[in-house]
């Protein structure tokens, strides 16, 4: 009861501070965004965008530092120990962490949102697939069995997906952790308009497509962020975020393109951040000749890969851009350093063409979604690689299609010949191991165990289980290699990825998981 | 010849005489066979290939080289201007034409029948009327393809009850007319009375509305391009250009003069059908004379 | 015929046309060679063939398609408009937020291009052939020729970023919350909850697009006041009323404009019309969360239900429009009345 009546002061109070009129002193961040996310349930978690909202209002057991992704650092948990096989886990939790309504947090409450995520079967639910189960021995102790040694298992749990919940708030609220709780669960109506978390702030109101409102958590156990409110407002165009950005009626433009950086550089009152991102921009050689025609010739997707400028197309793609050496981005652990990346050779192309039979040249297809991927136009790139093999003479018809139904043949592995995007599910070179054959994009491609070369099957199977850094290194160092030589796939460039904010602004830090902190700014 | 009682709408010699009282008119048509023989005419005028790209050149402003700036991919922008009417005009004139046809020939049974099948018509242009074109546009680019073809069905399929409605008012209150009733009273069959009689003299009408509608379709085809569903991303339609600059809006070369060419485009079709109307209307005219 | 006959036959005809449209919606979404799964899915989970059964089964897409259709019919009747696979909230729900919004603004647009439409008409018509008439006309073609979005950024980027005399996109100021909820129109709302500073805010957000927005009707209205008023300028009984000896101004507006009225009236009813419709173009450079809006993801990301609730729902809106129309019509031409 008295948990109850606390949560309902905190609501109210938060309600208040929505209503007409606004205290002159009140600290409101406002943030622009292209809102891609449609439900604030963290246990449904998937959208880069939800992570600004999800990260300031839940807290998850491990996390990176504020920009980088290279290192685990304690969070919820403040140790943990790893088995000699790898196949338990065992963390010990602070003992000083409650809840927004003043729950203090037990080990119940872990269990319950792994259990619940796992269950919902929802769009994050696979990053639980190697989990066997969660329990808690005590108030302060978790304890994770796997089903097989996973070296990603920490990245993982990073994830907002593996955010915890207040378990009693959340069952309440119709939520349940069963094995039924795909049809069975109902807190996730409730959650849109509030939240049961340990962060520093709590949602206070969402309106979808027009504004997410968050606000300060004045139970938060640790040290108060600087702003009272935060408002996430949706504006789905980048020009129209620009021109918010210039007038000042945002702080914060979250979606900015390589081709405004110049323009927001040149104004002494926005400040800009650009850095590589994580995104792989890359060209789908379908590894079954009925489908692929001459692409699925591992001479042809070699000539291919020679015949592509890849300095322009870096260039194309504006400030922060890099062209990765094979199919692991820049910044992985493993990955190849990009001086050992194809460089455009088209004599070279023309020759392995020749080899191949194609002494003349092809027409081929080339599928595309028709999208704008923040700031990478999907045509633009497009038509760069047609004009590229055009030199070496191959004819690539432009084909763009529509998003879904571009994506569908895709999944299907039905393209012969397309230009897709890859964005790393958790932050562990493990995820790129899709790529291999029977991987997520190795189906697409059609190149499965059986009529994949038995060496890369091999490094394959070596990487899922290794454990060792030097070792897992070195392995993907050589899958790397492989797939430059006989690899269903050419490495286009990783875009980069900018913000622009107010000067005014300090604490800016980026992070690939989440992005941008809003907890850590200040005025 | 009694079917030729009431003179043919449009008399050319008197327009000649009324252009010098109608100077907007004059310069719309200026304008519009200007752009035709600069679409005509674009290899010879543009100073490049509109598809030639310049990557290292990319996003620069006008300058000597490049009057009209360079585009994402370094292409230039004063070439693909002036090849952009090479799609997007006979895109227009095509859609109006086959909504034209198609709704003439509905409105023209319907309205002349009568009955139960004008009722049927009038339902039936109702549902596409009501129907929201996005979605019918999305649905044919997605199960099509973007393209400029697909764009031009979907605009079609959209646009033909428009005259099918007009035709079909247009049947009704000329076929009420005395003279339609004297060839019915000689014996003239129905059809021959349909196409010698009655339509001849919904021409004019529907011939001001289609001169209008093809600066309007224009537009929407731009409209289109906005949305993605376009035509193929390197050819230099306008629409396309204007849509693809939004973004840029820095580099405010990319839509502005491609925005221009429509609007120069679509006033001078306006222009036309104004002076057209008014020059087809029998009491306008007297009011002239 | 008497007025309630007629008004009863057009509300029966509705019925029809609704059933035509659900059909239509219905074949046109099945149509499409992609499968709502891939929309609505994650790559992992699309991955997953349980997953991808559950959702199937869930959105009863396993389903033949008649029984689908008559399931939707079915629902529709009882009131249930179903619910949304992209948002998983219901569909009633969304459009009786999106369409106020809409409404709110194609109203404000209408009003604009009403009033422009028929000064610059009646302008143009009485000082025809001078250069008033030349100018008057060259400015209103300029809204009816140019692209709608290029006009909303040239608009946004000299009255907001250079001038500062209009506030940019959105309804609100992103620091001032909605209005409690009556009509989900933010002007009437904030009129009703008597927050003062809301509704100016609300009023300011909305000038910049009503004046975009209204650029094209108001050029088509100018036209046809224009054209309107010429022939009846012309007519017999304007010669009467001169020769009486009435003032001109009082000639023009008595007895011109109102019998001009009619054919004004039509377009009126149409731009309306294609204005709740949705304005997609508008709406996207504006951050307006409208019906336009709405269709388009809708579409974009096959969201079925909503596919078809949002377009019975314009097409509900234009069948009134048309309606009230004709009413109009009918109350204007007294010959009309005794038919």
């Amino acid at each position: 009861m008295r948990r109850i009546v606390v949560l309902l002061i905190a609501l109210s109070l938060g309600m208040v501070g929505m209503g007409g009129v606004i205290a002159q002193e009140e600290q409101v961040l406002v943030v622009g965004l292209s809102e891609d996310y449609h439900s604030l349930d963290p246990s449904r978690a998937y959208e880069p965008g939800g992570s600004l909202v999800h990260h300031s209002v839940y807290d998850t057991l491990v996390t990176f530092p504020s920009d980088s992704v290279s290192e685990i650092i304690p969070n919820l948990a403040e140790s943990w120990d790893i088995s000699e096989d790898g196949m338990v886990y065992t963390f010990t939790l602070r003992d000083d962490v409650t809840f927004s309504n003043g729950d203090p947090l037990t080990a119940e409450d872990v269990v319950f949102s792994f259990n619940r995520m796992k269950n919902l079967k929802d769009n994050p639910s696979f990053l639980a697939d190697t989990i066997a189960s969660v329990e808690a021995p005590d108030d302060l102790t978790v304890v994770l069995t796997l089903t097989q040694p996973d070296a990603a298992i920490l990245a993982k749990l990073i994830f907002d997906a593996f955010s915890i919940l207040n378990a009693d708030v959340v069952r309440e609220q119709g939520g349940t952790d069963a094995e039924d709780a795909a049809e069975t669960d109902t807190a996730e109506d409730w959650l849109m308009n509030n939240s049961a978390g340990t962060g520093p702030y709590m949602v206070a109101n969402y309106e979808p497509t027009v504004q997410t409102v968050l606000v300060r958590n004045p139970n938060y156990w640790g040290e108060p962020a600087f702003f009272d409110r935060i408002i996430i407002q949706n504006l789905p165009e980048t020009s129209t975020q620009k021109l918010a950005l210039e007038a000042g009626d945002i702080d914060i433009a979250m979606d900015v393109i390589a081709d405004q950086v110049a323009s927001f550089e040149a104004n002494p009152d926005i400040e800009v951040f650009s850095t590589q991102s994580d995104t792989l921009i890359w060209l789908l050689m379908n590894a079954d000749p009925e489908i692929g025609g001459p692409v699925s010739d591992p001479l042809v997707q070699r000539a291919i890969r020679y015949a592509l400028n890849y300095e322009e197309l870096r260039f194309l793609s504006g400030e922060g851009a890099n062209n990765p050496a094979s199919m692991v981005p820049i910044g992985f652990a493993g990955a190849l350093d990009p001086s050992e990346g194809f460089a455009q050779d088209l004599d070279k192309a023309r020759a392995l063409l020749e080899e191949a039979g194609y002494a003349d040249g092809f027409t081929i297809d080339l599928e595309y979604p028709d999208f704008n991927y923040i700031g990478t136009e999907f045509g633009i790139v497009a038509q760069k690689v047609q004009a590229d093999l055009a030199q070496i003479g191959i004819t690539a018809n432009l084909v763009p299609q529509e998003f879904q139904v571009s994506l569908d043949l895709y999944r299907n592995g039905e393209q012969g010949f397309s230009l897709w995007l890859w964005n790393p599910d958790y932050y562990d070179t493990l995820d790129y191991v899709e790529f291999l054959p029977s991987g997520v994009v190795g189906n697409r491609t059609n190149w499965t165990d059986e009529n994949a070369d038995p060496a890369i099957l091999e490094l394959r199977d070596a990487v899922k289980t290794e454990l060792d850094p030097a070792v897992r290194a070195e392995l993907f160092g050589e899958i790397q290699r492989w797939l430059q030589e006989y690899g269903p796939y050419a490495p286009l460039f990783q875009p980069g990825v900018h913000f622009a904010y107010r000067s005014d602004l300090q604490g800016f830090a980026y992070n690939g998981q989440w992005r941008v902190d809003l907890t850590a700014l200040s005025r | 010849m009694i079917a030729r009682l009431n003179a043919s709408p449009i008399n050319w010699r008197l327009i000649r005489v009324r252009a010098g009282q109608n100077p907007l008119m004059v310069v719309g048509v200026i304008v519009c066979v200007v752009w035709i023989g600069v679409s005509l005419f674009a290899e010879q005028i543009a100073p490049y290939d509109p598809l030639a790209q310049d990557i290292m050149a990319r996003l620069q402003g006008p300058s000597d080289a490049h009057w009209f700036g360079t585009d994402q991919l370094g292409r230039d922008v004063l070439s693909r201007v002036l090849y952009g009417g090479r799609t997007s005009l006979p895109a227009g004139l095509l859609v109006i034409a086959s909504a034209t046809v198609i709704g003439t020939i509905f409105g023209a049974i319907g309205g002349y029948v009568g009955g139960l099948w004008d009722e049927l018509l009038m339902r039936f242009t109702e549902v596409f009327m009501a129907f929201p074109i996005i979605i019918l546009a999305m649905a044919i680019a997605a199960a099509l393809g973007p393209s400029v073809n697909n764009a031009i069905i979907a605009m079609t399929v959209v646009w033909w009850p428009n005259y099918a409605r007009i035709i079909r008012s247009l049947v009704i209150s000329v076929k009420s007319n005395d003279y339609v009733e004297s060839a019915h009273a000689i014996g003239a069959s129905p059809t021959r009375i349909l196409f010698r009689t009655i339509l001849p003299n919904c021409v004019a009408p529907a011939l001001v509305m289609a001169t209008l509608d093809v600066g309007n379709a224009i537009l929407i085809f731009a409209g289109l391009s906005f949305l993605g569903l376009g035509p193929e991303p390197s050819s230099p339609e306008w629409g396309r250009m204007v849509s693809d600059g939004i973004d840029h809006y820095d580099q405010w070369w990319l839509s502005t003069f491609p925005g221009l060419a429509i609007l120069t485009v679509v006033m001078a079709l306006n222009f036309i059908g104004d002076g057209l109307r008014d020059l087809s209307d029998p009491r306008t005219r007297k009011k002239l004379g | 015929m008497a007025l309630h006959k007629y008004l009863a036959r057009r509300l029966l005809l509705m019925i029809p046309l609704l059933i035509g449209i659900s059909l239509v919606a219905f074949l046109i979404s099945n149509s499409i060679p992609a499968d709502p799964t891939a929309a609505n899915l994650g790559e992992r989970a699309a991955a997953d063939p349980e997953i991808v059964a559950a959702f199937r089964a869930k959105w009863g897409l396993d389903e033949p398609l008649h029984v689908q259709y008559l399931t939707y019919m079915r629902n529709l009747l009882q009131g249930d408009l179903g619910t949304s696979i992209r948002s998983r909230r219901p569909i009633a729900e969304e459009l009786a937020r999106y369409l106020p919004a809409t409404i709110e603004l194609a109203t404000a647009g209408i009003v604009v291009s009403v009033v422009a439409g028929i000064i610059f008409g009646v302008i143009s018509a009485v000082w025809r052939n001078r250069p008033i008439d030349f100018f008057v006309r060259f400015i209103s073609l300029i809204g009816v020729s140019a692209p709608v979005f290029w006009l909303a950024l040239i608009g946004l980027l000299i009255l907001y970023l250079r001038l500062d005399i209009v506030p940019g996109p959105g309804r609100l100021d992103a620091r001032i919350p909605a209005p409690p909820y009556m009509t989900g129109m933010y002007t009437i709302d904030s009129l009703l909850a008597g927050q003062w500073s809301t509704f100016r805010n609300a009023v300011e957000h909305l000038l910049l697009p009503s004046l975009v927005l209204g650029a094209f009707s108001s050029g088509l209205i100018t036209r046809i006041t224009r054209s309107s008023m010429l022939e009846v300028l012309s007519q017999e009984y304007m010669m009467t009323a001169r020769s009486k000896g009435l003032k001109e101004r009082h000639v023009i507006l008595r007895h011109g404009l109102r019998n001009a009225l009619m054919p004004v009236v039509t377009i009126i009813g149409l731009s309306y019309g294609s204005l709740l419709s949705g304005a997609v173009l508008t709406e996207t450079i504006f951050a307006w969360e409208g019906i336009g809006r709405y269709a388009y993801n809708a579409a974009r990301t096959l969201d079925f239900p909503a596919i078809m609730g949002v377009s019975m729902l314009i097409a509900i809106v234009f069948v009134v429009m048309n309606l009230i129309v004709d009413l109009l019509y009918y109350w204007l031409d007294p010959r009309l009345r005794q038919g």
